[in-house]
């Protein structure tokens, strides 16, 4: 979108520009035609000017001599001797400006002709008037046939000159046409740059707004996204929050529980009667400290070991006062406490004791999963109850 | 110098916790701050005195057990110092419901044993607090 703006907006001001270039040299180029149409309508006033001269020189001329046809003054002579000399002064000028155009130089010369022929001419009277007197300068000029020669003369002048205008009509309305066409062009050119640099000023407008909405646009979405930054990290910071206080509580229960079993443990281990845990097979799961001390053998030996190994009933070998082992696990069955009964302590190097035993059901929720088997020392071995 | 926490909230409201388990200390002292608190964590009866005689909090948490001395007995004590203000007694010990009626609360303002959850313990706390 913006390459193609900055390209149509480079492209208006190459545009612009090639106009600017084309007027500059269209108005050059007519400028420099009008001058020369200018020097060309200069240098045919001119020649009509000289053919005017040439004439006018020419009719003093012969007034000068007629003067002097009639009274022989010598001041007359000269005036018409001077009057033929610039007469023909004209005519070389003439000459000279016609040298560029054939026809003009064609009519300059064939004037030149007829002048010559009436310089002979006047030339003719003079001397018949010097050497025969007025009857003789009349005769001559009585021979001059009613001035058919300078009538001639007159024609001639008049041709170049309306040759000359009609040179100076064209060339006039050429000039006219130029400076119209000189005119135009700049004008056409100036008005065709002002609609391109519209056009480019709208491009630009178009582009700026544009840039103005995207720039808006901009800014809207980097505030939302801190917004969203700042929520996303307020949640995280309550989400940690949280999350220590979770692995505190997660601490904390775990340290009350440890808490709970060393404080129980403690108890257990500070009975001084002897504990036995049972399974409901009678294998013994877990025992105090006594056990140990009263038997001697290791915990290791005891645990997993059947609860025979260091507890004795009367009918595995301590006949009178022991109880079958049926009771334990029939009492542990029905889920019924056994309380005070006798039994024999086996130690490591198999001496007996008589003890008496007491077994409360481990029950887990509602279901009997094992027993509780306290056993207390007693020096007197009571018969067992029936 | 108004104290303020990680969050920049004044901790107003200052409590004294007495327990010789340094854990135990450490996770109400970690938990208490995160709750606004500011906290003292003592671990003896020396301590203990000492803060009550410089900066009185607006509430005592003891436990019962301690090495240097009974819990009930430094409370009686404590509280000669500061009548008004609440006691929490944070035991290991589980008493009798009876027991806790008729000794125990009065002496404290309330009991809870460590093995209720930090969140019902806070709890009592604001409440005792007047949060």
């Amino acid at each position: 979108m913006k390459d193609n703006i900055e390209k149509r907006v480079a492209g208006v001001f190459l545009l612009v520009l090639t106009i600017l270039v084309v007027v500059a040299f269209a108005a050059v180029r007519n400028i420099r035609r009008s001058i020369a149409s200018s020097d060309w309508v200069n240098h045919t006033h001119a020649i009509i000017i000289e053919s005017d001269a040439v004439l006018s020189s020419l009719h003093a001329g012969e007034a000068a001599l007629r003067s002097y046809l009639l009274t022989g003054d010598k001041r007359d002579q000269g005036a018409y001797r001077v009057a033929f000399t610039e007469m023909i002064e004209h005519l070389e000028v003439a000459k000279a400006l016609t040298r560029q155009e054939a026809a003009q130089q064609q009519k300059v010369l064939q004037l030149e002709a007829l002048l010559v022929k009436r310089v002979d001419f006047t030339r003719s009277v003079v001397k018949s008037r010097e050497q025969d007197g007025l009857e003789g300068a009349r005769q001559a000029l009585a021979a001059d046939s009613d001035g058919e020669n300078f009538a001639a003369i007159k024609r001639a002048v008049r041709n170049l000159k309306d040759e000359e205008n009609a040179l100076l009509q064209q060339r006039d309305k050429d000039s006219y046409l130029q400076a119209q066409t000189t005119h135009w062009t700049v004008l056409s050119g100036v008005a065709l740059n002002f609609l391109l640099m519209a056009f480019a000023a709208w491009l630009l407008r178009d582009d700026l707004s544009a840039r103005r909405k995207a720039a808006t646009a901009l800014e809207e979405a980097n505030a939302q996204l801190e917004r969203k930054v700042k929520e996303r990290t307020a949640e995280l910071a309550q989400a940690n929050q949280l999350l220590q206080k979770e692995n505190l509580e997660r601490r904390w229960s775990n340290q009350a529980l440890e808490h709970q079993l060393r404080y129980s443990q403690l108890i257990i281990n500070s009975i001084s009667d002897l504990v036995l845990v049972v399974s409901k097979a009678l294998n013994v799961s877990r025992i105090n400290p006594t056990v140990v001390h009263q038997t001697g053998m290791p915990a290791h030996e005891i645990i997993g070991s059947p609860l025979n190994r260091v507890l004795r009933l009367a009918d595995d070998d301590y006949a009178g006062s022991a109880v079958k082992p049926e009771p334990i696990a029939t009492a542990l069955k029905e889920g019924r406490e056994i309380q005070d009964w006798p039994a024999t302590l086996l130690n490591k190097s198999g001496q007996r004791a008589a003890v008496r035993f007491s077994v409360i059901p481990l029950r887990d929720q509602d279901k009997v999963v094992g027993g509780v088997i306290t056993v207390r020392l007693c020096p007197d071995p009571a018969p067992h109850p029936v | 110098m108004i104290v303020t926490d990680s969050r920049n909230i004044p901790m107003t409201k200052h409590i004294l916790t007495i327990d010789d388990e340094p854990d135990i200390r450490e996770m109400l002292q970690q938990g208490l701050t995160m709750e606004g608190y500011r906290v003292s964590a003592v671990g003896s009866a020396d301590e203990a005195r000492r803060i009550v005689r410089e900066d009185p909090p607006q509430l005592i948490i003891s436990d019962l057990q301690m090495e240097d001395v009974d819990g009930l007995v430094l409370i009686e004590e404590l509280k000669q110092v500061l009548p008004e203000v609440p006691v929490l007694l944070l035991t290991g010990v589980s008493f009798d419901p009876e027991v806790v009626r008729e000794n125990i609360r009065k002496k404290v303002s309330a009991y809870l044993e460590k093995t209720t959850s930090l969140d019902r313990i806070f709890g009592e706390i604001r409440r005792l607090i007047g949060d």
